[in-house]
C-alpha cells in the first residue's frame, strides 16, 4: 500500500511537472506557424495592391499617381482584415512574435512603395517593372534584413536567380506542383525541431499570364520568356524560416 | 597658440603692433615658401586623388529619357535602376578608376539625376566630377565656358526627324528631287520644313541646330521629347533629335512616329554630331585619364561592342536594368518627375500645359 501510494505521488508529480513543460513548448510552436503564415499571407496582400494598381502604376499619362506608401498601408490593412480579421493597427490581442514582425514586414512593404515613387510617378513612362514580383522580392528582402526571420519568393524556375530555390524549398515546390491548387501552407520543423520552415504556395491568376501565359518562350514586356502557364498552376512560393533559439 | 595668448596677456594690445609688424614682413616671403613646399610635398590633391580617397565618382546624368543611351528609370528586383549605353559607359570609367585608385576598394559612381539644363549648374557649382549625357560637343554653342568635352565615345551621330504624317516626308523628298543630283541637306530642310511646326528639346543640340537654321518654322521647344511626342496642340509637324535615340524609339516606343530618310530610304542626317563626356576645364589628370581610357576602349573594340550591343541588338532594357543597371541618388531627382511641356521659342506657351 505504500509503495503504491508512492508510486502514485511519483507519477503524478512528474505528470504536474512535465505538463506546464509541454505547454510551454507547445505555445511557441503553435505561435511561430501562426505567425508565419500571417507573414505569408502579409506578403501576399502587398503583391495583391499592387497587381489591383497595375492599370494606375502602369499609366503614362498620369505624373503623380497618389500611389504613395500611406494609400498603400490603408489598402493593405484593409485587405488583410478581409482575409484574415485581423487589424493590423491593433495587434494586442497576437501573440507577442506576431505583434514584433507583422508591423515590420509592413513598413518594409511600405518603404518598398516609397522607394518606388519615382519610377511610379514618372509620366510619359508606361510599363515601369513595378510589379507584384518586384515588389515582392524587395518586401522579403528588406523584412529579412532587419530580422532573425527569413522571408522569400522562390519558384522552380525563377526569373530573378537570387530567388533560386535551396533543397528543401525545390523539394516542397516539386511536391506542390504535382497536387492540385490548396490554400494552405506546408510547414514543418527542422534541425531537432529548432527551425520553422513554412512555404505558401502561390498560383498563377488570370492577370499574371499576361506575362506569364501562352505562348511558352514569347518575351514578354519586361524581355524574359513567358512561361506558358495556366491559370492555377503553381506559380511558386513564399518560404519562412523562423529559428526558435533566437527569439 | 598658448604662447601667442600669452604673449597678448602680456603686453596687451598695443604692445602687440611691433609684432604684427615684424610678423607682416614675413608675410611677403609667405608664397614662395608655400610655393616651395608645394614643388616638394603638393598639398592640394588632384581630382583624381580626390576621388581614390573618397572612393567615388560623382556622376551627372539626364534625368529625361535618351534611349538607348539612358532609359527611364525602372523598379528592379534589386530596387530602382538606370540602365542604357551611358550607364555602361560609366561603369567602365569606375572600373578604370578603381584600377587607378589601386585596387583596393572599388570606385562607386554616385549617380545624380538631375534636368538635362542643371547638369552644367551641378558640373560648375563642383557637385559633379563628370557628367554623360549623350552630350554633343561638336555643335556650336553646345559648349559652355569652363567645361571640357572628351574625345568622342560615340562617333556616328547625327541629328535627325521623325515625323508622323507622310507629307512631310514628301515635301523633303521634293526638294531633293529639285536639287537633281547635287544634295544639299540644309537647303531641302529649310524649303520642305518650312510654315511647319517644328519641336525640338530644349537646351540639346537639336534645339541649337533649329535656332541656327530653320528661320521660316514655328519652333517649339519641349523639355523633353516624350513632352514633345504628347503634345496635341498645336500639332507638332516634326521632331528633331539625336538620330539614334529617334531610331530607337520609333521602332520600340512610338511606333505611330517614322524616322524622316532620305528618297533612298537611307536615313535622313540634318548634321553630324559626336558624343562626349564632360567634365570642368581645370580637371587636366581627369581630363587625360578619360581620354586615354576612351582610347583604349575604341582600340581593344569594347566601344564599338557597346554601341552594337545597346543600337543594334534586339534587348529587353528591363532584364539588362536588372542584372547591370546602374542605382542612383534618389534624393536629388526632381520630386514628382514629369516628361515638362512645350512652349514657342518666342515664350509663347501651348494651348495645354503638359
Amino acid at each position: 500500500m505504500k509503495s503504491r501510494t508512492v508510486l502514485f505521488i511519483s507519477l503524478n508529480l512528474v505528470f504536474f511537472l512535465t505538463y506546464p513543460n509541454i505547454s510551454w513548448a507547445q505555445a511557441p510552436r503553435e505561435e511561430t506557424e501562426k505567425t508565419a503564415q500571417h507573414l505569408a499571407t502579409l506578403l501576399n496582400v502587398g503583391r495583391l495592391i499592387v497587381e489591383r494598381n497595375q492599370t494606375l502604376i502602369n499609366d503614362p499619362g498620369i505624373g503623380d499617381k497618389g500611389f504613395t506608401p500611406e494609400v498603400f498601408e490603408h489598402e493593405v490593412v484593409d485587405e488583410f482584415i478581409r482575409q484574415t480579421t485581423i487589424d493590423l493597427k491593433h495587434l494586442s490581442s497576437l501573440p507577442s512574435l506576431a505583434k514584433e514582425l507583422l508591423p515590420m514586414l509592413l513598413q518594409s512593404s511600405k518603404e518598398v512603395v516609397a522607394d518606388a515613387q519615382l519610377v511610379i510617378n514618372q509620366r510619359g513612362i508606361g510599363y515601369k517593372n513595378f510589379v507584384p514580383a518586384t515588389f515582392g522580392s524587395q518586401a522579403a528582402r528588406k523584412f529579412s534584413n532587419r530580422s532573425y526571420v527569413k522571408i522569400k519568393q522562390t519558384a522552380l524556375n525563377p526569373r530573378n536567380l537570387k530567388n533560386t530555390p535551396d533543397a528543401y524549398e525545390e523539394n516542397v515546390l516539386k511536391r506542390l506542383a504535382m497536387r492540385p491548387a490548396v490554400d494552405t501552407s506546408i510547414t514543418e520543423w527542422i534541425d531537432n525541431g529548432t527551425t520553422l520552415r513554412a512555404m505558401t504556395p502561390l498560383y498563377y491568376l488570370q492577370d499574371c499570364l499576361a506575362c506569364h501565359g501562352k505562348p511558352r518562350g514569347i518575351l514578354d514586356i519586361s524581355g524574359y520568356p513567358r512561361e506558358g502557364a495556366q491559370e492555377g498552376d503553381l506559380a511558386g512560393a513564399i518560404s519562412i524560416q523562423i529559428p526558435v533559439n533566437k527569439q | 597658440m598658448r604662447r601667442l595668448r600669452h604673449l597678448l596677456k602680456e603686453y596687451g594690445s598695443q604692445g602687440m603692433v611691433p609684432f604684427l609688424i615684424a610678423f607682416g614682413f614675413f608675410l611677403q616671403g609667405c608664397g614662395l615658401i608655400f610655393d616651395a613646399v608645394e614643388l616638394v610635398h603638393p598639398l592640394t590633391r588632384h581630382e583624381l586623388s580626390v576621388i581614390c580617397s573618397k572612393g567615388q565618382v560623382r556622376v551627372g546624368i539626364s534625368v529625361e529619357p535618351s534611349r538607348p543611351f539612358v532609359f527611364p528609370a525602372l523598379y528592379t528586383d534589386e530596387g530602382v535602376r538606370i540602365t542604357g549605353l551611358d550607364v555602361e559607359l560609366i561603369r567602365e570609367v569606375a572600373d578604370a578608376l578603381t584600377t587607378y585608385c589601386g585596387g583596393q576598394k572599388p570606385i562607386v559612381p554616385t549617380m545624380h539625376l538631375t534636368r538635362f539644363r542643371d547638369l552644367f549648374v551641378a558640373m560648375n557649382e563642383g557637385n559633379l566630377d563628370i557628367f554623360v549625357s549623350s552630350i554633343g560637343a561638336n555643335i556650336p554653342g553646345a559648349v559652355p565656358v569652363g567645361l571640357w568635352y572628351s574625345t568622342p565615345y560615340f562617333h556616328n551621330g547625327g541629328i535627325g526627324a521623325m515625323i508622323q504624317k507622310p507629307d512631310v516626308a514628301e515635301r523633303v523628298r521634293a526638294q531633293f528631287q529639285k536639287q537633281a543630283g547635287d544634295p544639299d541637306t540644309l537647303a531641302a530642310i529649310q524649303e520642305g520644313f518650312s510654315g511647319l511646326t517644328v519641336a525640338a528639346q530644349s537646351g540639346r543640340t537639336s534645339h541649337l541646330y533649329a535656332e541656327a537654321n530653320l528661320k521660316d518654322i514655328q519652333l517649339l521647344i519641349c523639355d523633353s521629347l516624350p513632352a514633345a511626342v504628347e503634345t496635341k496642340d498645336p500639332h507638332i509637324d516634326v521632331i528633331l533629335s539625336k538620330h539614334s535615340v529617334l531610331d530607337y524609339v520609333t521602332k520600340h516606343v512610338w511606333p505611330d512616329w517614322h524616322l524622316l530618310t532620305r528618297n533612298d530610304g537611307t536615313p535622313l542626317i540634318l548634321t553630324q554630331e559626336s558624343f562626349s563626356i564632360v567634365t570642368v576645364d581645370e580637371n587636366r589628370r581627369l581630363q587625360w585619364f578619360l581620354n586615354n581610357l576612351l582610347y583604349r576602349l575604341e582600340e581593344s573594340g569594347r566601344l564599338e561592342q557597346m554601341r552594337r550591343r545597346w543600337l543594334k541588338e534586339d534587348y529587353a532594357p528591363t532584364r539588362r536594368a536588372t542584372t547591370e543597371g546602374l542605382p542612383f541618388e534618389i534624393s536629388k531627382v526632381p520630386e514628382h518627375y514629369d516628361q515638362g511641356q512645350c512652349r514657342f521659342a518666342t515664350g509663347r506657351r501651348t494651348g495645354k500645359t503638359y
